[in-house]
């Protein structure tokens, strides 16, 4: 572990419910915003309810400076405007990036999955002949990562896109932390990116996961999940290239873990969780003392939040830190959540503060954590993980610590 | 990205599922012209399918239900390469934990274009089959994998059109290489179904010839280089280069792609034995052997022939690295294999394998 290089953050790109820069989400997260409201993004007819943290309207054209926002697809222009964020929030200019060894990493759930949901629509108008193929080369998951090198300018960088599902933003923190580590690269923008989708809505509103109002993780009447879109990137540089240019640090990459349930497809088994955060934690070289606030997956699903909380009480021997759901002020923003996660969790320990957990009334007994309801407190912290699950069993924890330690 | 310092790992197993068949031997032994194909109309194209590849008889009745065919066709190719692993072995049988699985595909657009178009048709929006949920998400088929094989390793999907497979195989390298796995299942599968064909020939570019399509799985076991020599040759990989083509014409970017990928394994164009391009039919296929013939020249660019299985999109890679494992190299030297990629959405990939034979790591 000493021989590898320490990998800190020096750039953070935010799009959200609540925000549309690491700034704004930092005062957003202290306010303990809730960014629920109606979806609007495609016709709710007929559901009973429609309730999503929904990006606002905003002019993406004015923050891009070399794609169009209308030739590539939702999901693509929130990563490539996170990324371009990220990159000015670093102080990097384009040149500098493209002169340097870089990795673009985007996780996602659903890629394309909005413009897919309209080609349906317009397949069952026109039949095969009737799709749009403008619509068609945005349907892919690989134009995530593709649209952030597009608009960086970026030939050189490696680009990949993760399609781990709800954990995919720890999986590309963890792929950029790796590549850095051992010097194969000099930069790496790593992060998530989903839109809203009819389908993934529809989905989740079958299987009865979705609370109707509000995500409310911990709580002893949350009724599930909330879906959200929006995207995350963090700029990710060697700590000898972040002083060489005398960068601002928000944190350190301390490590990572991975694991597979290799269980069940929609419920998480707590045995993978456990073994996917020591894993993280052994990465790290921390003992479980040294964490002081657990970022946790906490959508909000009355399954997530129990099996979470045992898993944080096993690991942490009874006494687990605070562990606080951003969801519930977010949403679950799929493929960007656990990435949204890792920034929140950089700008907690950059502004000495723990982000509450809100909608809170009462603590189920099933979900033993202190999870910091609705207010957030003044903390010093030194070290947070931030956990990300998906279906599939696909589990991703990263550890993040304050820098200088 | 720059070479790792530890001895390349290597492949040391593989297998495929596709239109020849299953198994390495069905890719190996001459395989035979292409085979029956069907016709489908809306739009126009042909297609050579697995045969006789139903879930549910290949993989029996529990819990295939309602597995989707992208998934299902990487269950059966994982299965048969871990049968051909010793029991006792070390490696996923004996090691679940340390064995990661990395697997580049796009899902199942099928199952996620059936379940809105239910939803958009029913009476309530609703009124869907919540079994299919599971296919609506990328990671199914990994997830599947894992559990089916009871593989509880890092479990990645890699979402990169053509170029999948090679940089699945660079983030299989990237995992050994940090200690992440101790081994890695890498590989790529893709179906076959008519809401793949409307997306893979809807965004052809006007007038290119229509490509057969093709479906499958192929799969490699990536595994730190053994202290002993292996039975017979092993394929080391050197190095992987993937990156981001300009969009009006991606493969501009490969002649960079591959000279980065050769100068970081230390590897000049004239000891390349064969060069392997995606021969994608139409103008990104032109353009990428066009690429290949001039870095390496004709006979390099095409002395091994692409599987006769047609096209296989998000498996395009995969079936290049198995028919880069079943050429007939040179038994007695070490033997270069470059294999290329090009993505229409613009993701450019380039892998550097050397194989070996048994004599010559003895060293």
């Amino acid at each position: 572990m000493s021989d590898r290089n320490r990998i800190v953050v020096t750039g953070l790109g935010v799009v959200c419910s609540i925000a549309l820069d690491a700034a704004d989400f930092a005062t957003a997260l202290r306010a303990g915003h809730c960014g629920a409201r109606p979806v609007t993004l495609f016709d709710t007819s007929g559901f009973a309810y429609a309730t999503a943290y929904e990006v606002p309207p905003f002019d993406a054209a004015a923050r891009l400076h070399r794609i169009a926002p209308e030739t590539v697809g939702r999901a693509a222009r929130f990563a490539a405007v996170a990324a371009r964020m990220a990159v000015e929030d670093a102080g990097l200019t384009d040149r500098e990036l493209n002169q340097r060894r870089g990795l673009v990493a985007i996780g996602t759930t659903d890629g394309g999955s909005h413009e897919l949901d309209l080609l349906v629509a317009e397949e069952i108008v026109g039949g095969p002949d009737g799709v749009d193929p403008g619509l068609v080369a945005r349907v892919p998951a690989s134009a995530l990562s593709v649209a952030v090198c597009r608009e960086l300018g970026l030939t050189r960088a490696e680009a990949t896109t993760f399609g781990t599902a709800c954990a995919a933003g720890n999986y590309a923190i963890g792929a950029g932390f790796d590549a850095l580590c051992r010097g194969e690269a000099d930069f790496a923008l790593c992060g998530g990116a989903d839109a809203l989708c009819r389908r993934n809505f529809t989905g989740f509103y079958r299987l009865g996961l979705l609370d109707p109002e509000v995500c409310r993780p911990f709580d002893a009447d949350r009724l599930g999940l909330v879906t959200g879109e929006g995207a995350g990137v963090l700029v990710l540089e060697s700590e000898a290239a972040a002083q060489a240019r005398g960068a601002r640090v928000y944190g350190e990459v301390l490590g990572y873990g991975l694991s597979c349930d290799a269980y069940h497809q929609l419920t998480p088994q707590q045995s993978g969780i456990v073994r996917c955060m020591r894993q993280a934690l052994d990465d790290a070289g921390c003992k479980t003392g040294d964490v002081d606030l657990v970022c946790a997956h906490a959508t909000g699903t009355r399954t997530n939040d129990s099996v979470e909380s045992s898993a944080l009480n096993e690991v942490y021997g009874g006494a687990p830190p605070p562990a606080v759901g951003i969801k519930s002020m977010i949403g679950h923003t799929m493929g960007a959540a656990s990435a949204l996660g890792a920034i929140a969790s950089l700008l907690a320990i950059t502004h000495g503060f723990v982000p509450p957990t809100v909608n809170h009334v009462h603590t189920d007994p099933d979900c033993a954590v202190d999870c910091v309801p609705n207010t957030a407190v003044e903390a010093d912290l030194r070290i947070v993980q931030n956990n990300g699950f998906a279906f599939g069993g696909n589990n991703a924890v990263v550890v993040l610590g304050r820098y200088p330690s | 990205m720059s070479p790792v310092s530890a001895p390349p790992p290597v492949i040391t197993a593989w297998s495929a599922l596709s239109p020849l068949g299953t198994g390495t031997a069905a890719h190996t032994v001459a395989p035979p012209p292409d085979g029956p194909a069907h016709r489908e109309t809306r739009p126009d194209h042909t297609v050579h399918l697995v045969p006789d590849f139903e879930p549910r008889a290949v993989l029996g009745k529990a819990g295939t239900r309602s597995m989707d065919r992208v998934s299902a066709l990487a269950v059966a190719t994982v299965g048969d390469l871990l049968r051909q692993l010793p029991p006792d072995r070390p490696g996923p049988h004996t090691d679940p934990a340390g064995t990661a699985v990395v697997l580049a595909t796009t899902g199942s657009p099928q199952a996620m274009r059936d379940f809105t178009r239910s939803s958009l048709l029913a009476a309530k929006p609703y009124h869907v089959n919540p079994a299919v949920i599971p296919s609506g998400v990328p990671n199914c088929a990994a997830g599947l994998v894992a559990i089916w094989h009871r593989l509880t390793g890092p479990n990645t999907t890699i979402c990169a059109g053509r170029t999948g497979a090679l940089a699945a195989l660079g983030h299989a390298q990237r995992l050994l290489a940090n200690g992440r796995a101790g081994r890695v299942i890498v590989g790529a599968t893709e179906e076959y179904t008519p809401t793949r064909a409307i997306l893979d020939l809807r965004r052809q570019p006007p007038g290119d010839t229509r490509p057969v399509l093709g479906e499958g799985c192929a799969v490699f076991l990536l595994e730190p280089p053994a202290p002993q020599p292996a039975g017979g040759p092993v394929t080391e990989v050197l190095g992987v280069v993937h990156n981001t083509g300009p969009a009006s014409d991606p493969a501009a970017r490969l002649p960079d792609c591959i000279r980065e990928a050769l100068d970081q394994c230390w590897i000049r164009p004239g000891q390349v034995w064969a060069a392997l391009g995606a021969r994608t039919v139409g103008a990104h296929g032109r353009r990428e052997q066009q690429v290949l013939d001039e870095l390496f020249g004709t006979e390099v660019g095409h002395r091994v022939a692409p599987l006769p299985i047609g096209d296989t999109s998000c498996a395009t890679s995969a079936f290049q690295l198995a028919a880069a494992l079943a050429a007939p190299a040179p038994t007695t030297t070490d033997t270069i294999l470059v294999v290329t990629s090009v993505d229409v959405i613009g993701t450019v990939a380039c892998a550097v394998l050397r194989r070996r034979p048994v004599a010559a790591r003895q060293r």
